[in-house]
């Protein structure tokens, strides 16, 4: 990858949060229309990596590029998803999905035909008139996807976005979100702490090193897509889920 | 939802024959204890106390109607600017909660007879009291509700584009309105013991003055039946601020269907 055509250029990256380092010498590059994944232990400032790439707060040290320009505050050309699906309660599901266009201060009847198609493509259909709480945390989360996919965003961020469900649900939403993802076809830098669902999801694994967090390998996922139930029991999944899994015990020894 | 409306119906049943066996209880009791009617009168003489005096109550029952929904809208109105001003400018937490908090620790029904000195025996001395009885909760829950917002869905509306107006508009005020109605459940009888003392303290219409002028004729059917007026412009207005949960806050917890 050129650093020309990087979607996302992460530079010598650093966060201090009062005396403790989140984050050291952090780099790293996305390409364009990649799905890569940054894995890591707890605590290695992965949300706070994503943060600042969004713009939301600003490094201590070091630069966020984005398509060759660099980050200085909040763009709006990304969407985020959180782990808690921050669905707005008195919304229903297709007044949540269409927030993020209501507040860019635009029409949301224009996006109404967008919302619906996401909602669909999301299973997520019949259930457009429901509220929140009327949804299992599985829907919450999908809805929360489309939310941050409205605005068709050259990036999306997704911090540790299933985090919150069991694991059943969990591999169910990893297949959905590749099939969302592949439809859309935006670049998606995505945060978990699961090998398998890096493995199963990325193109490209970052593993990240315990706090300060920095880059300790960065793996290539060369698994055919798209991917299934089989792709589970590949071997060379389990092979790839190997060598992340070394890169982040190796650290245990450090 | 017939079944829904079934429950409904069989739930409203039962309140009414809780009252109507307190009624029953209340006026046979009265006849076996001997109270004369100016202690305690039965509800028969209540409402034919209440029917003579129709007209004057709904003349004074309208009055202090007046006062305390001025005097409330006008609790609603600057305790939601107030908090408003403390949820965008940090630095004013420090300056107007103290002076809030001291300025509810006088009570003031105590101050009243001052107001009736600067502002004479009309409508402002009870609008007034009605209005600071009701400013206190107003303001506090509308803080709560336009500030305590989840960090994570003000990152989303930032990401999104979303500027200082239409977060205020779309979730800032959103999240704040079931706390404004609840605090308007709070301040509703707090602004109407304003009107009723006003009344008590100067001035000749109201239904705190019709009480009074009940109790200076032992007149005691007629202070019931000015209850019965109080108690019939409560549910009123408690009635309008349920339906209005009812429609729009149709996502809170105690209202979502089983």
């Amino acid at each position: 990858m050129a650093a020309i055509t990087a979607a996302v250029r992460v530079d010598g990256l650093s966060k201090t949060f009062g005396t403790g380092a989140a984050i050291q010498d952090l780099s790293f590059e996305v390409g364009e229309n990649q799905f890569v994944t940054v894995v890591g232990p707890s605590g290695c400032g992965k949300s706070t990596t994503l943060r600042i790439i969004s713009g939301l707060i600003r490094p201590t040290g070091g630069k966020v590029y984005l398509r060759g320009k660099e980050v200085d505050g909040v763009i709006g050309d990304v969407g985020m998803v959180f782990q808690s699906p921050v669905l707005l309660p008195w919304r229903n599901t297709i007044g949540n999905v269409l927030f993020t266009a209501e507040m860019r201060g635009k029409n949301p009847g224009e996006y109404r035909q967008r919302a619906l198609e996401l909602i669909k493509l999301a299973n997520l259909e019949g259930f457009e008139q429901r509220y929140p709480y009327e949804l299992s945390g599985g829907m919450q989360q999908r809805a929360a996807i489309c939310r941050a996919l409205l605005l068709n965003p050259s990036l999306l961020l997704m911090d540790e976005p299933f985090g919150a469900l069991d694991i059943m649900t969990r591999e169910k939403m990893g297949f959905e979100l590749q099939k969302i993802w592949s439809a859309s076809k935006t670049t998606v830098l995505f945060v978990t702490h699961s090998i398998t669902e890096a493995v199963l999801l990325s193109d490209t694994i970052v593993v990240m090193t315990a706090r300060p967090g920095k880059a300790k390998a960065v793996i290539p996922v060369d698994l055919p897509r798209p991917r299934d139930t089989k792709t589970l029991r590949d071997p060379r999944f389990a092979e790839l889920a190997g060598i992340v899994r070394d890169n982040i015990e190796a650290q245990w020894v450090e | 939802m017939t079944q829904e409306r079934k429950e409904r119906l069989g739930k409203a049943a039962g309140t009414l024959a809780g009252f109507a066996a307190l009624l029953i209880a209340w006026q046979f009791g009265v006849g076996i204890l001997r109270l004369p009617a100016y202690i305690l009168p039965v509800p028969s003489v209540i409402a034919v106390r209440f029917w003579q005096t129709l007209s004057v109550q709904a003349h004074h029952l309208g009055v202090t109607a007046m006062t305390t929904v001025v005097g409330l809208a006008l609790s609603l109105v600057v305790g939601v600017l107030l908090a408003l001003a403390v949820v965008y400018v940090k630095p004013l937490q420090s300056i107007v909660l103290p002076v809030l908090a001291a300025f509810n620790s006088i009570p003031k029904i105590a101050i009243a007879p001052l107001f009736v000195i600067w502002f004479g025996l009309g409508m402002e001395p009870k609008v007034l009291l009605a209005f600071l009885l009701g400013l206190f909760p107003v303001f506090v829950n509308s803080v709560t509700g336009l500030g305590e917002i989840e960090p994570d869905v003000l990152d989303l509306a930032r990401l999104a584009g979303g500027n200082a107006w239409r977060v205020f508009l779309k979730v800032r005020l959103m999240h704040a309105v079931p706390y404004i109605t609840d605090a308007v459940k709070v301040a509703f009888p707090l602004a109407l013991v304003g009107s009723i003392v006003g009344e008590f303290i100067g001035g000749n219409s109201g239904v705190g003055y019709l009480i009074l002028s009940g109790q200076f004729n032992l007149d005691t059917p007629l202070v019931f039946a000015c209850l019965a007026s109080i108690t019939i412009f409560t549910t009123a207005v408690i009635g309008v601020v349920a339906a209005f949960e009812r429609i729009f806050l149709r996502w809170r917890p105690s209202r979502r269907n089983k």
